[in-house]
């Protein structure tokens, strides 16, 4: 599909920027409104963090997308039994399932990306957090993200017991060997290396760092600063 | 190029720079590069040899139940890098030494805090490469060339990837769409490509330092003068550029890509500039 006439990129473009009075009425129905609607929810969020999973726009835009399908497929049905060959004529059903058939790919690309973002925030959440989400993440995810999220752990792990190193300990560059840190929760006995600590609740331990990254990361431990 | 003369005294320090250096540059490298750079093989299963002995090492000296007298570490033995494979037969001696004279708590700490820190360097380079495989999965998995520049497990690692991504925008997405539109690499079966696979940006821009004087030279179609006085100069070049074929000969004898915020701190350091505008 070449360029459009000048009529029809104007329409367009006038509805998606600025509206005039007359045309206040087109705002309800003004195509790939919502889909950006999902784009601003990506944008405005704060980096590493997810908002809910908003299934209302997602669908309305879904059921967008099929609209136009059927509007264009009506409009193309239209030229075949008038006779006309649909590649070359330039007709007003012509523009008309053009405009169908662009707004469709511009909803589809903003469902795209709206879930492929989500997905990245939700890679980082193995390394940051664990391969456990707690509940209050849980929440914000449609159930193909938490799927997703099972997948992504289970592949990972896959690689770190292919290769034999723990890639998700160590985040941060080490400064002592030792740490000294202060338990939060019971642990109970832990065998760590070639001896064997009981974390109790509020007990104070000179661990290595290694050893004690894993519990600190839970929230279990936390390091003690003087 | 004058300084092409210079190849064999640089090739003799090439040779002479540890695995810990070598790792570190690599480490460096992938941070900077905005595309997976060539796994090297060989380096990693060295670094993790090493790291075994100095494992077994300290974990046998632990087992010891004495305390014997300082044992003074050899000047060949670099504390502040493991040593390269022509000394690791010394590791195995120093072992031996070490059981039989005994060791001061210091000296093993120390070693304890070297090894942390290799292991740190080797964690975070195989994990910043999972996460660039993760984020351009869809691209990797579709090109021969990326393929081929990851390890063994990584390829296996990106297919699993790869496969998850796709199931999870089918499920999610595509599978509500109408026929035709309901692909995953392309927007619609109008399209003539694939055109809905996220790629690095490659034109973005890597601080590089220079290490010794390198002149005039050129990089594709631009020539650029970068010399080095007493002073470090910090050029900012074009990523393209930075790992394209022409510039890897210079790389690594001529110049070391910096991390963002290495060159932060390091301008910060040269009066009168102000970082403020970088960042």
């Amino acid at each position: 599909m070449t360029g459009l006439s000048a009529f029809w990129i104007e329409h367009f473009v006038l509805c998606r920027s600025g509206i005039p009075k007359c045309h206040r009425g087109f705002r309800r129905r003004m195509y790939g409104r919502r889909a950006s609607q999902l784009l601003k929810e990506i944008d405005s969020s704060e980096a590493g963090q997810l908002a809910p999973f908003n299934s209302d726009v997602f669908d309305q835009v879904i059921r967008e997308c099929n609209e136009h399908n059927s509007q264009f497929q009506s409009l193309i049905r239209k030229m075949v039994e008038q006779n006309l060959d649909i590649e070359t004529t330039r007709n007003e059903d012509h523009y008309g399932a053009a405009i169908h058939h662009l707004s469709l790919l511009r909803n589809k690309r903003c469902l795209m990306a709206y879930m492929y973002n989500r997905a990245e925030v939700i890679q980082s959440f193995r390394w940051k957090v664990g391969p456990v989400l707690p509940h209050d993440i849980q929440e914000k995810l449609h159930f193909s993200e938490k799927e997703y999220f099972k997948n992504h752990s289970a592949a990972i792990k896959s690689y770190i017991s292919e290769m034999d190193i723990d890639l998700t300990v160590d985040m941060v560059p080490p400064k002592d060997t030792y740490i000294q840190v202060r338990v939060l929760e019971d642990i109970g006995e832990v065998s760590l290396g070639d001896h064997s600590v009981s974390l109790t609740k509020n007990s104070l331990h000179f661990l290595r760092r290694t050893d004690a990254e894993q519990f600190i990361s839970q929230g279990l431990m936390e390091e003690f600063l003087e | 190029m004058s300084s092409w003369d210079d190849e064999d005294s640089a090739a003799a320090a090439e040779a002479a720079a540890t695995d810990v250096e070598l790792l570190k540059r690599a480490w460096r490298n992938e941070k900077a590069a905005p595309e997976i750079l060539r796994f090297d093989s060989p380096l990693v299963s060295r670094v993790r040899e090493q790291i075994q002995l100095l494992v077994r090492f300290s974990l046998s000296v632990f087992l010891l139940d004495r305390v014997p007298p300082l044992h003074p570490p050899p000047a060949a033995l670099d504390l502040t890098g493991v040593p390269s494979p022509g000394v690791v037969s010394f590791q195995e001696e120093t072992l031996d030494d070490f059981a039989d004279s005994g060791v001061d708590d210091l000296v093993v700490s120390l070693y304890q805090m070297d090894l942390d820190r290799t292991l740190f360097l080797l964690r975070s380079y195989l994990r910043l490469r999972l996460q660039k495989i993760d984020k351009y999965t869809m691209h990797i998995s579709r090109s021969d060339d990326l393929l081929s520049r990851l390890s063994q497990q990584e390829r296996r690692f990106a297919k699993s990837c790869a496969e998850i991504m796709e199931k999870h925008l089918e499920q999610s997405v595509l599978s509500k769409l109408p026929y035709g539109y309901d692909s995953v690499t392309r927007q619609s079966l109008s399209s003539t490509e694939d055109d809905t696979v996220p790629e690095p940006q490659l034109d973005t821009f890597v601080f590089c330092k220079t290490k010794s004087d390198v002149g005039a030279f050129q990089l594709d179609d631009i020539t650029s003068n970068l010399t080095n006085g007493n002073e470090d100069v910090l050029a900012i070049i074009s990523s393209t550029h930075a790992w394209s074929p022409s510039a890897v000969i210079l790389s690594d004898r001529f110049w070391s890509v910096v991390t963002h915020e290495e060159a932060i701190g390091w301008l910060d350091m040269k009066p009168g500039i102000s970082t403020s505008k970088l960042l």
